[in-house]
């Protein structure tokens, strides 16, 4: 289902942002900056691609804003500007596949366990200082998820942090549809505080069945419907359209990659055999701690998990956590990316994946692609970005140093070819940032409880 | 190299070297670990050293050839590997919190009131915490132990051994240093929907901690009179007999303030009574750093991972232990997680932390400082920790490289000279999981 966009800015947003600046037409789209460079090369880089290995020495060369060549050599033309990349490390863009920025902690309606027809992009805040933070971290695509109030809170929105353009130039264009779903303690507490359904775990997973009752009843109604209607009944009466069951028809026909706030071993199970009973997949299960117990059944359901590297004890069900778990489960043949859940976090994933070398012993290979071509695959945009190979868009980071040790900082940030962040700039580093920043306020995390 | 390491972990793991709870051994064996590259954090860096550990203490530390093996030592062969001292975490919850989100299972702070000296952080301490033996893993063998920040005078420290067969065998020192506080998060707002209290503003904040210094004052006077006079009915104020040792400057006050107008504040009032300070976090004070040395006081920093302000570059705080240091600033660095709760889960990330603050700028040598000497040094225990030299107590890390590197992978610890079980709670589920 076509989500209809809001306008640009309401007037009322944009005076809330800006204040009185907003009289002085504040410029917020990137009018007024230089067009990428048509052709690109970046020289004498140690290249990890996550696709195919490192590449000592190796050059990539963009153009039009995708990755043209990559190898010991390029067949760049002599025109392309050219960027040193000796003693310098080149990536795909860091890729979180859960992030909560830039919503002004508006992560949770909380007003109901089921609200599938809430849009993350009408939250999106694209001045909020944390995508800024995450840029200067190399991160390039986010996946904004609702938080984990809800069983069902609402509809992810993806986007390439090309900070400093205005929202819909932020949007990850064609990203497929994410919904994300949530199990355990966080809404048998919201609601189980107020005296409601859910207030156990059985609550919980009944609240999604009804749920999914109410909209296979829905879509009943409209394949009579429309079945009538087909045949010329004049006196078929359409059903009244209900935003909330036909988001969760989508769940059941498909059309939205199911995204699971999920930390325990039996709550995956369970999960799996809801999925199976209505006919959906699980995208991947999110935070995933116990994933390393029963890894081996999941990796038969193609779910991936997108997990902490090491987080744990914050709530019982982190209690049984260990930074194994992401090279268990992936060694089990679970597809594991890691992810931020955290606007601390978000800033330095790549060394939450170089942890992952001394926590069971990933390749470097492996390492990378936890916060690249995994996490791209979560999202649904793994043929698009999330690994150094031709034809995929140019997101790209240059590090000073080895992006897996605690060392490296990302020194210059490109996204569809385009240079967004550069160290080397005095201020900010931005390229494309002018303007104020807002402070979206707190931590990024599923677990803050707004909205109860 | 990779036989090597393995050989090395073989003699590490031998069944000789495994003992269930380290401080019930009375002598331990006599350990020289040879052939390593040692961080002496003292006295530089010795490529190819032997360090001799003898009655839990290091017996002897230099250039392999230099240093006599003695007699029977057990033979630990470090070829390939480094060894650096225990590592110390100057400001953790630990024993004090079991599961952040179970309120049964923490004792952070009594809120009742903002001035709480006499809450002594050894009445809570949970010593058999399962959050010890996973910081040890990663080489932290020493913390600072104090209660959450919501007071302005939380209460007192201790710190602690992260080994022992139980809570006194594992705690070093008592009332080591006060918690003190600054800032917005003290003031007594009000719950959701509550009515403010007294202190509701940082004049508030200020005046009570004022008026409680001078209550302290009034109460020794008026102790020191009654003595004098033999006076039997004189009544102990344990609240402000608590303070009486750190208005005498004979103990460090840590003042936990992130704002810079705040640390003006609070360093106003500190000099007024003649405070021992630690200043702590100072996250948003990049303007007052100079003013920050004038003080002479080491600074703890922590989080390295606190967001900057808006409009602010991105490495205004991972910038702060090398701009403090660079001023002469003697600092220490914390493991606390950026924004959240107070967590001590992730304590085991310390080096990261120090190891971050190297890659903006602070030379490699002050940020193993930081976690190790500087802490020992700052709250009374440089003579015993902190450095490989000998008379020091023989906590000890061995690992595959650079300890503050995220891709490093730890050894084996010694904690006054015993090998620590290599084992956690999550290495236990690992295990069983991995069968």
């Amino acid at each position: 289902m076509p989500h209809p966009h809001q306008p640009l800015l309401s007037a009322s947003r944009a005076a809330r942002w800006f204040g009185i600046a907003v009289l002085a037409c504040i410029p917020i789209s990137s009018s007024g900056q230089q067009a990428p460079p048509t052709d690109l090369v970046i020289k004498n880089a140690t290249v990890m691609t996550a696709s195919h290995g490192t590449i000592e020495h190796g050059s990539v060369w963009v153009h039009a804003g995708k990755i043209a060549g990559v190898g010991a050599t390029v067949d760049a033309p002599a025109t392309a500007v050219a960027v040193d990349g000796t003693d310098m490390w080149l990536t795909p863009g860091i890729i979180d596949p859960h992030s909560h920025s830039a919503l002004d902690s508006d992560v949770n309606e909380a007003t109901s366990p089921v609200t599938p027809s809430m849009h993350m992009i009408d939250a999106f805040d694209n001045r909020d200082a944390d995508l800024y933070r995450a840029l200067a971290g190399g991160v390039t695509t986010e996946l904004l998820l609702h938080g984990s109030a809800n069983m069902i809170g609402g509809q992810a929105v993806v986007i390439k942090n090309k900070f400093g353009l205005d929202r819909d130039a932020m949007l990850f264009p064609n990203a497929p549809g994410s919904i994300k779903f949530a199990s355990g303690e966080n809404p048998k507490r919201v609601y189980g505080s107020r005296d409601q359904l859910p207030s156990t775990r059985m609550g919980n997973f009944e609240v999604m069945r009804l749920a999914f009752e109410d909209a296979k009843h829905y879509m009943a109604e409209w394949d009579a419907y429309d079945a009538k209607a087909k045949k010329g009944d004049k006196d078929a009466v359409a059903p009244k359209r209900d935003l909330k069951l036909e988001a969760l028809a989508d769940v059941l026909r498909g059309k939205l990659y199911v995204q699971i706030h999920c930390y325990r071993a039996d709550e995956f199970l369970t999960e799996e055999a809801i999925a199976k009973e209505y006919g959906y997949k699980i995208r991947a299960f999110h935070h995933a701690l116990e994933m390393y117990k029963v890894a081996d059944k999941i990796a038969a359901d193609q779910t991936a998990i997108a997990t902490f590297a090491d987080w744990w004890g914050y709530k019982d069900e982190a209690w049984d956590a260990i930074p194994w778990n992401a090279v268990m489960s992936m060694r089990k043949g679970v597809r594991v990316a890691l992810k931020s859940d955290s606007d601390d976090h978000i800033r330095r994933l790549n060394q939450e994946a170089g942890k992952m070398i001394h926590y069971g012993g990933a390749t470097e290979d492996e390492a990378i692609r936890m916060v690249t071509l995994n996490p791209a695959w979560i999202i649904g945009v793994d043929e698009r970005t999330g690994s150094i190979d031709v034809g995929k868009d140019a997101d790209l980071v240059l590090w000073n140093h080895d992006p897996l040790s605690t060392y490296a900082r990302a020194q210059k940030v490109y996204i569809d070819g385009d240079l967004f962040f550069d160290a080397s700039l005095p201020g900010l580093g931005t390229t494309h940032f002018n303007g104020v920043m807002h402070n979206g306020g707190g931590f990024g995390s599923d677990d803050e409880e707004d909205g109860q | 190299m990779r036989s090597i390491l393995i050989a090395a972990t073989l003699l590490i793991a031998a069944p000789s070297l495994i003992v269930a709870a380290p401080a019930k051994t009375a002598a331990p064996a006599v350990i020289a670990i040879t052939g390593g590259r040692l961080l002496t954090v003292s006295h530089g860096t010795i490529e190819n050293g032997t360090l001799v550990i003898a009655d839990g203490k290091i017996a002897a530390v230099g250039e392999a050839g230099k240093v006599k093996v003695p007699a029977g030592a057990q033979i630990v062969d470090a070829r390939g590997l480094t060894i650096y001292p225990g590592l110390i975490d100057p400001e953790t919850n630990f024993g004090l919190t079991e599961v952040s989100a179970d309120q049964e299972s923490n004792d952070l702070a009594e809120r009742s009131d903002e001035i709480m000296p006499h809450m002594h952080v050894y009445d809570a301490f949970h010593s058999e915490t399962e959050l010890i033996p996973v910081a040890r893993l990663n080489g932290i063998t020493n913390a600072v132990v104090a209660p959450a920040t919501d007071d302005s005078i939380a209460g007192q420290d201790i710190f602690i051994q992260l080994a022992g067969v139980d809570r006194d065998a594992m705690i070093m020192g008592r009332d080591v240093a006060l918690a003190m506080n600054f800032g917005a998060e003290q003031r007594r707002r009000g719950g959701r929907g509550g009515k403010p209290e007294y202190p509701s503003t940082r004049m508030g904040l200020i005046t009570q901690l004022r008026q409680t210094f001078l209550d302290v004052q009034d109460y020794v006077a008026k102790r020191d009179a009654a003595a004098k006079k033999d006076d039997k009915a004189f009544k102990r104020d344990l609240k402000l007999e608590a303070l009486i040792p750190y208005l005498k400057g004979e103990r460090p006050v840590v003042v936990g303030v992130y704002e810079s107008y705040d640390v003006e504040t609070i360093m106003a009032l500190a000099a007024e009574f003649h405070l021992k300070v630690i200043l702590n976090h100072v996250t948003h004070s990049q303007e007052v750093l100079d003013k920050i040395a004038t003080y002479k006081v080491p600074v703890i920093v922590g989080s390295i991972y606190d967001a900057p302000r808006a409009d602010e570059r991105f490495d205004a705080v991972y910038t702060l232990p090398a701009e403090l240091a660079k001023r002469g600033v003697k600092i220490a660095i914390s493991s606390a997680d950026a924004g959240g709760p107070a967590s001590s889960h992730s304590s085991r990330n310390l080096p990261y932390a120090a190891g971050f603050a190297v890659a903006y700028g602070l030379p490699y040598d002050e940020a193993l400082k930081s976690i190790t000497l500087n802490v020992a040094e700052m709250f009374g225990f440089g003579d015993k920790l902190g450095s490989l030299d000998v008379g020091k107590m023989a906590n000890v890390v061995i690992a595959n490289g650079d300890p503050l590197d995220v891709r490093t992978d730890v050894k084996q610890v010694y904690i006054q000279g015993v090998a620590v079980p290599m084992v956690s709670r999550q290495t236990r589920l690992r295990d069983e999981y991995s069968k």
